[in-house]
């Protein structure tokens, strides 16, 4: 039994996502080969690979940009492999992009105002007809940002527009975003491209701090020190997981090391 | 018969909306902006020739050729103004498609504020008339499909004989490596316009003489021109044949079955189905590498 | 402490993107006095102008309520639509033949003209929206056209070509709007109204959402947002307030017919915020009164305008993406940046 199933049998639940035997093709091309693992429900888990591995891949089945071939999604226990990206969503699977989607046109503030859409409840008609609690909805969202954008250093920049952000705060904002949606697993893809190391530290605390407050976190990354925070990590190789265990036992797998440094 | 009547007129409609269609796809394969008022460009080109007759009392021949030449010039001074300003602002797909439609909208009004509304007719090419199984077709519509047919096979041999047909395909498929090789990009994009502004005036004259065309005939001829060229794949120039016969027929077809008030309605309920399921062409993806 | 929406960014860019924030600020005390002229303005021009300038009036009022619908579907939704005039002919028609052929009252005629708008679009919507950038726009005047043939072949309700003459004069609750001046009273409120609608809707949640779908629609999905629903709405709320304006068509000049749901029609509904401004719902009563007034400027040289109207579209396209309502908005910050920069700063 790999350690990844060894953590999560430890845990006090059962995992809150785990993949049987998925695998995908592009055409001709098989870019998964029978994955399968599980996430537990607290801590960061970590998934690696060089280019090609097909990390992208399954980040997008994961989070519902791409139906599977074969295999489960399952999420609660529930196999969630055909939901849409929103249903996923609503259930508590938040991701982000490599790029930041931060929304241009709006600022700061109205960015993660969105992140707690699901939450809201005035609808259409209320919104047409300005209701006094469409408008105190309003508010209240607007204060929650509030908070919530502190807890990422974006409070003395609420209310510029988003363009104006250096890339660390697009990051921070998304995450922000991302926290607003009441994540219970939040997925990062490449979450440090982009960032000087000074922000990097930043987004690792911040990390961090989701990670103590229960969120679990499914982290996507090049980046070693970042994978550093991770309590497990997968590594991927040509649709495969070759190897899974903390951060001391990937580095020192042989696999590992051969599809990086080709030893 | 009234079915092989309405194949042969279905076929020879068919052949106008494959010119149509063709120029449109040219013009996307070319430079990836979909042109909306390819129809009225059409309208253009025969209004013109019609006046340039009557007016100046210009012999057919040339006054044809001054439509012809005037739908190209437009189309070209299309490109060279406010197609590259957008493009010089990187502009979102809704802004081309707005000037594209308000570039119809004013064609069309030039047309009728010059023109007046009635139909103009150019006279045909000959005025035989040859029964083929009953039904009856005039000596002009031979002329239309003869020349369509030749307008596209010519227009195969240009993209992959001629020096500035490959060019224009390397600067639409690939402009950074085009300008490597001395491919001027810009300047083969104004030529895509021209090329398509040229077969949507051919398109104009020769139906023409069979229809009439009217200033506000250009949006109908647009929708089915596109219809065509999604059908057959809208960056594969030749699918447009394809499509266009297939629209031309089920339109004429309805005639006969359905009711003839209700043909354009059918043929745009077609555009539509096809857009929503069809939209890489009956061709498909293998249709789109072709041309 | 929640801080102020104070504008802390640079003019510049912010000028271009506050058009398109949340307006949860209260409006200036200059914006205020703007406003009550206006309202002023508005009131007594019926009674200052002589009838034929009124009855353009409520001509550009109609042109106001439709326009708003596909103004609100370009500016917020991003979709281009070709086929409003479809809607404002169900409302026409509706409305006509209720009222003319049934002896219904006013109000059951434009009830049903909407409910039939709304269910048309809600049928017609599900396929095509899901329908990108081009395809939809021409899907949108391939829906407009095909509803003129419909009109044309259903003479049993539409009259053909003929048309529904002997349209009643609208009477609601006793009152018979019979001359332009009370339907300028009666259009003119209404437009207003759609547009308030549509600035609450643009600063409500919705509207946060319409805009998170517009900017970077994967983001929005994962934020739980169904973007297929909201253009559904929003597209649903366009042909309702196209349904509406033909309705109040067909009462003020009492004869319907095919001429006037036509292609030129829709495009003319869509020159209303793309020359007046689709970023914010008050553009649309400055292309309003464009549309409706410059025709009648030019009338003596014939149909001229619209050649007109065609160029001031591409000239809006390629100039003033933001329509006059934009550019107006440019020129002012322009003026006050001015007179900023020569007080010296003010702020500290």
């Amino acid at each position: 039994m790999n350690l990844a199933s060894r953590v999560a049998a430890s845990a006090p639940d059962a995992p809150l996502l785990e993949l049987k035997t998925i695998a995908h093709r592009f055409g001709g091309f098989q870019v998964l080969h029978d994955v399968s693992f599980a996430v537990p429900a607290v801590g960061i888990t970590g998934l690696m690979g060089p280019n090609g591995s097909g990390k992208t891949t399954l980040f997008n089945i994961i989070s519902g940009f791409l139906m599977p071939m074969s295999g489960a999604v399952l999420f609660d226990g529930r196999n969630i492999r055909a939901e849409s990206v929103r249903r996923r969503s609503l259930d508590g699977l938040v991701r982000t992009f490599q790029t930041p989607k931060v929304f241009e046109r709006l600022t700061v503030a109205e960015n993660v105002m969105v992140g707690a859409f699901k939450a809201g409840r005035s609808g259409f008609f209320a919104g047409l007809a300005g209701l006094p609690a469409a408008r105190r909805e309003m508010t209240e969202m607007r204060a929650r940002a509030y908070e919530t954008a502190q807890r990422f250093d974006l409070g003395p920049v609420f209310d510029h527009p988003s363009p104006l952000l250096t890339a660390g705060q697009r990051r921070l904002l998304e995450l922000a975003r991302a926290y607003q949606g009441q994540p219970r697993l939040l997925m990062l893809d490449e979450p440090s491209s982009g960032l000087t190391t000074t922000e990097i530290e930043v987004l690792i605390t911040k990390l961090k701090l989701l990670a103590e407050e229960g969120i679990a976190i499914l982290l996507v990354s090049h980046d070693m020190e970042l994978m550093g925070v991770a309590q497990a990590i997968h590594v991927l190789n040509f649709g495969r997981i070759i190897a899974s265990g903390t951060m001391a036992e990937v580095q020192e797998d042989a696999a590992v090391r051969e599809a990086y440094l080709g030893v | 018969m009234l079915f092989t009547q309405a194949l042969l007129a279905g076929v020879t409609n068919g052949f106008v909306y494959a010119l149509v269609g063709l120029g449109i796809a040219v013009i996307f394969k070319g430079s990836h902006v979909i042109n909306a008022m390819q129809g009225e460009l059409a309208v253009v080109g025969a209004a013109t020739a019609v006046f340039a007759a009557a007016i100046w009392g210009l012999p057919l021949w040339l006054a044809v050729v001054a439509g012809a030449l005037t739908g190209m010039a437009i189309a070209i001074l299309v490109e060279l103004g406010p197609i590259r300003a957008l493009f010089a602002r990187r502009a979102r797909e809704e802004s081309f498609l707005l000037l594209t439609v308000g570039l119809g909208f004013t064609f069309s009004a030039g047309v009728l504020y010059l023109f007046g509304r009635e139909e103009h007719l150019l006279p045909p090419l000959g005025d035989e008339v040859y029964e083929v199984f009953g039904a009856i077709i005039r000596e002009h519509a031979l002329w239309v499909i003869g020349i369509s047919a030749a307008l596209i096979l010519a227009l195969r041999l240009f993209y992959r004989h001629t020096h500035l047909g490959l060019s224009m395909m390397a600067a639409s498929i690939d402009p950074d490596g085009a300008a490597t090789t001395g491919i001027n990009v810009r300047a083969m994009r104004t030529a895509t316009f021209a090329l398509g502004g040229l077969l949507a005036a051919l398109a104009g004259l020769l139906v023409a003489p069979l229809i009439g065309v009217g200033y506000q005939m250009g949006p109908l001829l647009t929708l089915k021109g596109f219809a065509a060229a999604i059908l057959g794949g809208l960056s594969n120039p030749l699918g447009a044949l394809v499509g266009g016969l297939v629209i031309g027929i089920l339109e004429a077809m309805s005639i006969v079955f359905v009711s003839s008030g209700m043909k354009d309605a059918v043929a745009l309920t077609l555009l539509i189905v096809i857009m929503i399921f069809v939209p890489d062409g009956i061709l498909g993806r293998a249709g789109r590498k072709g041309g | 402490m929640l801080p102020n929406k104070t504008s802390l960014a640079p003019p510049g860019i912010a000028g271009e993107l506050s058009a398109q924030r949340l307006r949860t600020t209260r409006p200036s005390a200059a914006a205020l006095s703007v406003l009550a002229l206006a309202a002023g303005v508005f009131l007594i021009l019926p009674m200052v102008l002589e009838r034929h300038a009124v009855d353009l009036l409520v001509f550009c009022g109609l042109y106001a309520i439709a326009g708003a619908g596909v103004g609100f579907l370009l500016g917020q939704g991003g979709i281009v639509n070709l086929g409003q005039a479809a809607f404002y002919g169900i409302g026409g028609y509706a409305s006509a033949y209720c009222s003319a052929r049934l002896g219904w009252p006013a109000p059951a005629g434009i009830a049903i003209g909407i409910v039939l708008s709304l269910a048309i679009a809600a049928l017609i919507g599900q396929p095509i929206l899901r329908l990108s950038g081009y395809f939809l726009a021409l899907a949108t005047l391939a829906l407009g056209i095909i509803c003129t043939n419909i009109y044309f072949e259903a003479d049993f309700i539409t009259g053909g070509t003929l048309g529904v003459p002997g349209v009643p004069k609208l009477a609601v609750g006793g009152v018979i709007f019979d001359t332009p001046e009370k339907f300028y009273y009666l259009v003119w409120p209404i437009a207003f109204a759609t547009i308030l609608a549509m600035h609450n809707l643009m600063g409500s949640r919705i509207g946060l959402a319409l805009q998170a779908m517009r900017d970077a629609p994967d983001a929005a999905m994962v934020m739980a947002i169904d973007n297929a629903r909201l253009k559904l709405w929003i597209f649903m709320l366009s042909s309702g307030l196209g349904a509406l304006s033909g309705s109040l068509f067909a009462h003020y000049v009492g004869f319907v017919n095919v001429d006037s749901f036509g292609v030129d029609k829709s495009i003319l509904f869509l020159l209303v915020p793309v020359i007046g401004g689709a970023s914010v719902p008050a553009g649309v009563i400055v292309g309003a009164l464009f549309i409706g007034l410059v025709p009648e400027l030019l009338s003596t040289l014939g149909d001229i305008h619209r050649v007109l109207f065609g160029l001031a579209l591409v000239a809006s396209v390629v100039f003033f993406p933001d329509g006059l309502w934009g550019l107006g908005r440019d020129l002012t910050g322009l003026v006050r940046r001015r007179s900023g920069a020569t007080r010296g700063e003010t702020t500290p």
